[in-house]
């Protein structure tokens, strides 16, 4: 069940602030999701959600919107639609694998302990293709273990 | 000058050389970074609205005595604690700076060079948060042209110096940073110079033999103290 206000809220926006939205979809022109050759509409989502209609999962920004913020430096009212995204992904759980394993490191250590986030995501990493890319991922792996620490439990706020 | 320091969790392990570098630039410059107590993850772009602020929050409040000039090397945890910042009313008054901000023309002249950058090319490349939203962007939009260009470097890529490299999604949906990396790598040419650990592996991952460089590594290339780029 999809709850409009929780998720406008976790944005930082208050429900009234979406009905400011002049329906110019300049926020869709620039859009990068436009750049996959994928319809995405940023007002029509907020249109949605400001309706109290459902968002589902396969909402193309749902599944795609980067954060990129072109949108909001668009939009004549600086609407931070990515962060709503952001919300409805949460409220929605449609994190990937390895997005769980980043939060659930978080809860536990209070950081991002990438060992961890790897080891835990290990499989999709090579489910998902990433295999071939492994030897330009060297660079990174060499960090790692060159910087490696037992994880730093910060308390949790 | 003393500043707080954020590196933030990437930069404590698969960017640990950005933190390396940008300790030694600092170092340079004669100033010193106090890494701040305990900090937390500040959530990049992984929690959601209002848990994020709140990590920053506190992130901030642990400061304590230190120096109320924040530096964070990393765009996400950049903005979230300048959001933070701009949402709540801490008792002392903190500004919020990422390292591109401290450099201006008068600091570039006063480098000891080494190398210049003559007959090279580069795509200053800054991804999205370092750019918008505009509440928490950096100030100077153009600092990494000014400063290859002051070292006598060419520039291109000025149609993709702000397009999305998707990085966000890397490890959500990868056909969405492949796409969206290759695009602008065939819309440049040259070294491609960021300043985020995102945009950087995003970029890395798909540049085949482009090269991709943090702006620390052409910074200390100028310097004299890397050999090459
Ligand atoms: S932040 Fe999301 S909705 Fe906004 S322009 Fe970027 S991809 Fe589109
Ligand atoms: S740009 Fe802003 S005002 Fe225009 S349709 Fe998009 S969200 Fe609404």
């Amino acid at each position: 069940m999809q709850q409009t206000d929780y998720i406008i809220e976790l944005a930082g926006h208050k429900k009234e602030d979406l009905s400011v939205c002049l329906g110019c979809r300049i926020c869709a022109s620039v859009c990068t999701v436009n750049d996959l050759e994928i319809n995405a509409n940023p007002q029509e989502l907020l249109m949605n959600l400001f309706l109290g209609l459902n968002v589902d999962k396969d909402d193309p920004l749902v599944r795609f919107c980067t954060n990129c913020y072109r949108c909001t430096s668009a939009c004549p009212w600086q609407i931070r639609i990515p962060d709503i995204v952001r919300g409805l992904r949460e409220n929605l759980s449609t994190g990937s694998v390895f997005e769980h394993a980043i939060i659930e490191s978080i809860n536990i250590w209070g950081r991002m302990y990438e060992p961890y986030v790897f080891l835990r995501a290990s499989l999709f990493v090579l489910k998902d293709g990433w295999a071939r890319h492994m030897f330009r991922m060297m660079e990174y792996v060499i960090n790692i273990v060159r910087s490696i620490h037992v994880p730093h439990k910060v308390k949790r706020i | 000058m003393d500043y707080s320091y954020y590196p933030g969790c990437s930069l404590k392990g698969s960017a640990s050389s950005l933190d390396r570098d940008v300790r030694k630039i600092f170092n340079l410059l004669g100033h010193n970074l106090l890494e701040i107590p305990d900090w937390n993850c500040c959530g990049a772009l992984e929690y959601g609205g209002k848990e994020l602020t709140n990590l920053s929050r506190e992130n901030i409040r642990k400061i304590e005595d230190g120096p109320c000039e924040i530096i964070a090397p990393c765009p996400a945890c950049y903005k979230n604690l300048k959001d933070a910042n701009k949402d709540f009313n801490f008792k002392t008054n903190f500004t919020v700076l990422h390292p591109l901000e401290l450099f201006d023309k008068e600091l570039l002249a006063s480098l000891k060079v080494k190398h210049d950058l003559k007959g090279m090319l580069f795509t200053p490349y800054y991804g999205c948060v370092l750019l918008r939203p505009e509440e928490t962007a950096i100030k100077n939009k153009y600092i990494m042209e000014e400063i290859i260009t002051f070292f006598s470097g060419e520039i291109d890529g000025e149609k993709v110096r702000d397009k999305c490299c998707g990085a966000s999604r890397l490890f959500a949906s990868k056909m969405v940073t492949e796409k969206l990396s290759k695009l602008l790598l065939e819309q440049s040419k040259g070294i491609i110079v960021v300043f985020c650990p995102m945009c950087h592996m995003a970029m890395k991952m798909f540049s085949k033999k482009r090269k991709v460089i943090y702006l620390t590594d052409l910074l200390l290339y100028v310097m004299g103290e890397k050999k090459f780029l």
